[in-house]
């Protein structure tokens, strides 16, 4: 019964990466983390955000992993600091935005409309 | 009715309840749970009286009166509830919350096991009412439910199947058949805060675990091997590490295994199956050098058995939505759809690609029912699979052969000409009785030319390895027969059709396979009962084929077998077998003949 010595990895709906000792699970999948961190990745490089103990209730889970220690790490991702990676998140967020609202510009020039992806989430 | 009847029993159950409603009418929210707001009240009023930290909550009593022989209300699977998500057959409510009794110990324990399923967004709104009904065991009548397995899955489980969406879906008046009523249930330990251990729980007396009849859901055993190999000694003592005990881990695990219990794992859960199965053929492949014969552990999954599902609405093809059913009391007239037939090329191509598809998902239907031939099944039962698989492919191959009478192309060759085609030739035909699969082979060959042409995407060799079989088991005649079809097609002469078989992978491949099984033929001693002129073609083959092998630049065939060496040796003269040998073996990199 390992599984609470090795640290977890998992994402959430909202698109958030948490890394984490796994400490306790439930039968609805919530997780509780300990020594918790977020994990922003923008293009090459991330940013590790500690964020302490973490409930994570169980609807919000996409994925849960394991993270295998042993393995050999040659990643090419480069470690920045929180200022730079929340920096580099805003620009992208930004121009996304961007590019999503020219294209919905050009759609409406066009007579059409595409629903927003974040809508149809909620059924 | 059912309600009743499990009132009745869990008031006999658990004389001492104490908080719940008399009936189930006061826990749902109104019909079917939707209605939220009458709800509310009834949950605030509830969560009063829940004491989170109360083993109650999670149903961790022990019975006062463990003697019930028969399994209670909790493992009453097979009755649905008439509308989800269904009321909780409800206890006797107490006055107020009674101090935990003092446990007798009944010889042997009860044992009680719990079901909660992944609360989903659908169950949030009843996700408090329910966790308190599941703490008295009596949410079992959830439809997810199909089974309760003790098995000791002790093992990591890294696989967790979050946001469950497959369907355990039961018909509402069908009992589940294979629900298993046992006298004996497990009792499982859960929260931290609880104040006193149970005298059974102790990790000095671990509660054997009562085994149900028939298989149990398991990992992969190539999933558990993983496992166990990771499992090493912690290095150094994590303060934090026992916050969940070892049952607890277990019952948690045990809940994942019967998630992943179903009739039709590899419809289900293909990937899983799939990936394992790969890893499996690899490891059988290795070890097949090492050791002889070992049959590489299969996975066990419990035989769910299906319960007969009928459709109830008739669906016309063509027509809008629902068709009535027409009795003598209401005669209606069918819809009659009308194809008309079309001689555009696209439609045509249209159709064999949506034929195909069609064709395909009864070709996974007869794979599956296949694999759930086991040794296991009843002799009744096994009959019924197999006339089930005979028909299906009967229906596949007459789909195949007679595509469309106006089509000049011939059998299935419109569909030969298709990749998925000839991946769906290949997977059907080790079902094919032989006659069948040379029919098969025969269109092949006859009409390799053209396959061979319009084989854009490369997909001929699929068909290999299952013609090669049916090669396998071709007698002399019928050999020959087959060779003639190779060299003889209209407009070209012999060499002309070897030359162009030679300089193609799958025709090469397939034409070595017809001369191995020639030369395995007459060098098995088995009399042959030759044709006229049998022996004559098979000789002017031979040197034909010979000729070109030592002419041309070959391509590499998927499989050089052996015997072809021994097979020119009898017929030609040392040089020419010397010249052949260089040439075939230059090609592949490989001996033509076994060191």
């Amino acid at each position: 019964h390992q599984q609470l010595f090795e640290k977890h990895l998992v994402l959430l709906r909202d698109g958030r990466t948490l890394i984490g000792y796994l400490r306790s699970i439930d039968q609805f999948a919530n997780l509780v983390f300990h020594q918790t961190v977020e994990r922003i990745h923008v293009g090459k490089k991330f940013g590790d955000i500690p964020r302490g103990i973490f409930i994570v209730r169980g609807e919000n889970v996409v994925l849960l992993g394991e993270i295998d220690m042993d393995k050999p790490c040659d990643t090419v991702l480069q470690q920045v600091s929180i200022e730079e990676i929340l920096e580099e998140q805003r620009l992208q967020q930004q121009a996304k935005q961007e590019t999503e609202k020219v294209k919905m510009q050009v759609l409406k020039d066009r007579g059409l409309s595409i629903p927003k992806a974040d809508n149809l989430d909620e059924y | 009715t059912n309600a009743e009847r499990n009132e009745e029993k869990t008031k006999k159950n658990h004389p001492d309840d104490m908080w719940w409603p008399e009936n189930g009418e006061d826990w749902s929210d109104g019909e079917g749970g939707t209605d939220m707001d009458s709800g509310l009240q009834a949950m605030a009023e509830e969560d009063e009286e829940i004491n989170v930290h109360n083993e109650e909550t999670f149903g961790m009593d022990l019975d006062a009166n463990g003697t019930t022989e028969k399994s209670s209300s909790s493992l009453q699977f097979g009755e649905a509830p008439p509308s989800p998500p269904p009321p909780p057959p409800a206890t006797p409510p107490p006055p107020q919350p009674k101090p935990r009794s003092p446990r007798r110990a009944p010889s042997p324990p009860r044992q009680k096991l719990q079901y909660f399923p992944w609360a989903s967004s659908r169950q949030r709104g009843r996700s408090r009412g329910q966790r308190a009904a599941l703490g008295r065991g009596q949410m079992f009548e959830d439809p997810a439910v199909m089974r309760i397995i003790e098995g000791r899955p002790s093992l990591k489980v890294t696989k967790m199947n979050l946001c469950q969406t497959r369907a355990f879906m039961f018909p509402p008046t069908h009992p589940c058949p294979s629900t298993p009523q046992t006298p004996k249930m497990m009792q499982l330990r859960f929260g931290a805060n609880s104040p006193r251990p149970s005298p059974f729980y102790s990790p000095s007396n671990p509660v054997q675990p009562f085994r149900y009849p028939g298989p149990a859901t398991q990992l992969h055993p190539q999933h558990k091997r993983l496992l166990s190999q990771k499992q090493r000694k912690p290095e150094g003592w994590d303060p934090y590490c026992n916050l969940m005990t070892a049952k607890e881990k277990e019952w948690i695990t045990r809940l994942q295994m019967i998630q992943l219990q179903s009739e039709n794992p590899y419809l289900e859960d293909y990937y899983y199956q799939e990936y394992y199965r790969r890893i499996e053929s690899k490891m059988a492949e290795e070890e097949l050098g090492i050791r002889s014969k070992r049959e590489p552990p299969k996975l066990t999954t419990p035989y769910v058995k299906k319960t007969d599902s009928y459709t109830p609405v008739v669906h016309i093809e063509g027509s809008l939505g629902q068709v009535a059913v027409s009795t003598c009391y209401s005669p209606r007239r069918a819809i009659s759809a009308v194809h008309a037939y079309q001689k555009d090329t696209r439609l045509q191509r249209l159709d064999i690609l949506n034929k195909i598809e069609k064709l395909f998902m009864v070709l996974l239907e007869v794979e599956e029912t296949e694999r759930m031939k086991t040794p296991l099944l009843s002799e009744a039962e096994e009959r019924r699979l197999v006339e089930k698989i005979q028909r299906k492919v009967e229906h596949i191959y007459s789909q195949l052969q007679h595509h469309n009478p106006l089509e000049s192309e011939g059998d299935f060759i419109p569909f030969l000409l298709v990749s998925k085609g000839k991946k769906l030739v290949a997977r059907l035909l080790p079902f094919l009785k032989h006659d069948s699969a040379l029919k098969i082979l025969r269109v092949v060959t006859t009409n390799l030319p053209t396959l061979m042409s319009r084989d854009a995407d490369e997909t001929l060799p699929v068909l290999y390895p299952p013609l090669r079989n049916v090669i396998g088991g071709l007698a002399f005649s019928q050999l020959i027969g087959v060779l003639k079809d190779l060299t003889s097609l209209e407009s070209l002469t012999t060499y002309e059709c070897l030359e162009l078989a030679c300089q193609n992978k799958f025709g090469l491949s397939l034409l070595y396979a017809l001369l191995s099984q020639g030369e395995k033929l007459l060098s098995s001693g088995v009399p042959l009962e030759p044709s006229i002129g049998d022996f004559e073609t098979w000789t002017d083959i031979i040197f034909q084929v010979a000729g070109q092998l030592s002419q041309c630049s070959l391509v590499e065939p998927l499989l050089l077998p052996s015997n072809l060496l021994t097979l020119f040796c009898r017929y030609l003269d040392k040089r020419t077998v010397h010249q052949l040998k260089s040439n075939m073996e230059s090609v592949t990199g490989c001996l033509a003949l076994p060191s």
